[in-house]
């Protein structure tokens, strides 16, 4: 089955047209995934410029860490399941557009470097000054914040 | 002139109609106005929550509220500025959409909340610096703050439904 074919089945669904019909759930799901973006967005803000060496270098990366990254992932869950319901809801303009699969391949990234990269960078015996933490946390940052461009486009390409 | 006709003079120059009906400029400030927002709300949220009694990354709320109220006022300005020029493009519209006026209200709501917590309760800080949850005063402007930026970033989102 092809991706046109699949966004066909989707949009076929009650609980697609239930989406659209009810006119005040797409705004409200938009809303709370803006929501739930500041707190990602924050979240890695405060960590990132931590292990930057800007943000309070005078309190410990695995605290700092330990702190935001929890509600990191809580935040991701609530970011999946909303953008679920805009997808189902819009299948067509989510699931066939360019720019929807790039954000995907850039939060793929981000999350896979935020869980396998910077723990070990995290490891108290790694050297803060120099260490490629430093470029991957300013990367990370700017990885977010084009995730966000991504997703704000996906309403005006196709 | 009244305001209504200076709206209208503002949409109409060249400038707000490059915004307007060029193809990159308002999508573009939608998306910075969204980053910046998210990190006005997120670093406001994290105090807020501080307030309530959640753990950030300092002990004391005034070390957190120093180390992050840089960052809330730059990305402020920023979400302003970007803000001002997508209200150019299209000032009378926005000017009467109920959802715009009403989060404008809120914004300001909560910068005297802002302003009567730093001006009250803020000024104590050396007594209840590191304990959480905060006193009473410091807790209903945290989730005054918290309830009142949430408004605005729905209302937000309801402009772009509503316009």
């Amino acid at each position: 089955m092809d991706m046109h074919s699949l966004t066909e089945v989707i949009y076929g669904t009650a609980l697609s047209s239930a989406i659209r019909d009810n006119s005040w759930v797409v705004p409200l799901v938009q809303s709370i995934h803006i929501v739930a973006i500041a707190v990602v967005l924050s979240c890695a803000l405060v960590t990132e410029l931590r292990i930057a060496g800007v943000v309070a270098p005078d309190e410990s990366m695995e605290v700092v860490a330990q702190r935001y990254l929890p509600w990191m992932w809580r935040a991701l869950a609530v970011l999946l399941a909303t953008g679920l319901v805009m997808i189902i809801g819009e299948p067509e303009r989510t699931l066939g557009n360019a720019i929807f699969w790039i954000k995907m391949a850039l939060v793929s990234a981000g999350v896979l470097a935020s869980l396998g990269l910077r723990r070990p960078l995290l490891r108290p015996a790694s050297s803060p000054g120099k260490s490629p933490a430093k470029v991957l946390a300013w990367a990370l940052l700017a990885l977010w914040v084009a995730v966000i461009f991504c997703g704000r486009w996906i309403a005006y390409s196709n | 002139m009244n305001v209504d006709s200076a709206l209208e003079f503002l949409a109409g120059t060249p400038f707000a109609k490059a915004i307007s009906q060029g193809a990159m400029a308002f999508p573009m400030l939608e998306c910075v106005h969204v980053v910046a927002i998210a990190a006005v709300v997120g670093t406001i949220a994290i105090v807020d929550l501080r307030l309530l009694g959640y753990r950030s990354h300092r002990r004391g709320v005034r070390q957190l509220v120093r180390d992050l109220l840089p960052y809330t006022w730059a990305s402020f300005a920023i979400a302003l500025l970007a803000g001002s020029l997508l209200f150019l493009s299209n000032a009378p519209k926005y000017a009467h959409n109920t959802q715009f006026q009403l989060k404008m209200l809120l914004i300001l709501a909560a910068a005297v909340n802002m302003a009567v917590f730093h001006l009250t309760v803020y000024r104590r800080i050396q007594e209840w610096d590191e304990r959480s949850p905060a006193p009473v005063a410091a807790r209903l402007a945290g989730a005054t703050s918290l309830g009142l930026w949430l408004a605005v970033v729905f209302l937000g989102r309801w402009v772009g439904f509503t316009l």
